[in-house]
């Protein structure tokens, strides 16, 4: 089975990296993608080469992602999360869901930062 | 996506065993836990974490609370200690009830196969390492914050199950079964385009 999106998955042309970093390595994400596709209605058992063209257009849609949102970050100068929420303002489930996950991530550092204050209340009182 | 890193999530999921008989609407069933992906995604979310938060009391938590933490220590050194206790549960605010009953209504009619699809649903996600060492790559050496990675993860996480979930589509209509073959993928990636789904270049790369 040929994959035609083999493109963008070598070599950054841009990049200043060293060539072990720059190359992206092959199934970098198939294990997590086999269980993602099982989740979302594959087999249980994903072809191996769906995956391996699964990961593929994964990566180029995340590799389109990062540079339009740096486009519109290049304006402001730093690349924020803003920027990828931007992106995605039509998109509304993704919207909401990435809204979801940055308000869970704010309420979990909270909870720890509590956590910690009690931890250093009863050390202190013992 | 993310990794399942939610404290609330892993205790909903500890508890859950298989229920004991077949549901009578099957294909309902189905049709449902196929649209929790979707539209329905954030919903289903919200109230399976406060049904982990009614569960979190419960002592099966600290298990998977503690290998959580024992893989996320080999993470990078700014990641935050994820899933420390089970109080963490309490400071979830409630979400809507008739969701959250409807929610575990639907739930205890899973089937053994449906749940496990279901577990794999909300706990597969890319891993945060990866994801950033992608987007450092990416970006040229920009430091990536945690939450971008989440939310890159998260996006691409609903991208791939627009994909599946279109591939799945394109079988039915083609009347194939089994699992799905690259074939079905590119189709199903060719419709996402002629969708608008797909973030185009608006400059063709010249030199790749």
């Amino acid at each position: 089975m040929s994959n035609t999106t083999a493109g963008p998955s070598k070599v950054r042309p841009g990049s200043s990296q060293p060539s072990e970093s720059s190359k992206r390595k092959r199934g970098m994400f198939q294990k997590d993608l086999q269980h993602m596709m099982y989740g979302f209605g594959d087999d249980a058992n994903p072809l191996p080469e769906t995956v391996a063209l699964v990961e593929d257009i994964v990566v180029e849609y995340v590799t389109e992602m990062v540079h339009k949102a740096q486009d519109i970050a290049s304006k402001r100068g730093k690349l924020l999360t803003e920027d990828f929420l931007f992106l995605i303002r039509k998109d509304l489930p993704k919207l909401n869901r990435c809204t979801e996950l940055l308000s869970m991530n704010e309420e979990l550092k909270q909870a720890r930062k509590a956590f910690e204050v009690d931890e250093e209340k009863l050390a202190s009182t013992d | 996506m993310k990794k399942s890193k939610d404290p609330f999530e892993i205790a909903f999921e500890e508890q859950e065993e298989s229920p004991p008989e077949s549901p009578v609407g099957l294909d309902e069933n189905e049709s449902q836990a196929a649209a929790g992906p979707g539209g329905g995604d954030q919903d289903m979310n919200a109230n399976v974490l406060t049904t982990g938060q009614s569960t979190a009391a419960a002592g099966s938590v600290p298990m998977g609370t503690a290998a959580q933490v024992g893989k996320n220590k080999e993470e990078d050194e700014d990641e935050e200690e994820e899933n420390m206790d089970v109080e963490l549960g309490k400071l979830r605010p409630s979400g809507d009830p008739t969701k959250t009953a409807k929610m575990q209504e639907i739930l205890s009619q899973f089937t053994e196969e449906q749940m496990s699809r279901y577990e794999s649903f909300r706990r597969s996600g890319f891993q945060k390492s990866n994801m950033k060492r992608l987007l450092t790559n990416m970006t040229g050496s920009a430091k990536i914050s945690i939450p971008m990675t989440i939310v890159v993860s998260g996006i691409a996480k609903m991208f791939v199950g627009e994909l599946v979930e279109t591939a799945r589509v394109v079988m039915s209509e083609r009347r194939d079964t089994g699992p799905i073959r690259p074939c079905h993928m590119r189709e199903a990636y060719r419709r996402l385009k002629l969708d608008g789904k797909i973030p185009k270049r608006s400059v063709p790369r010249l030199f790749r």
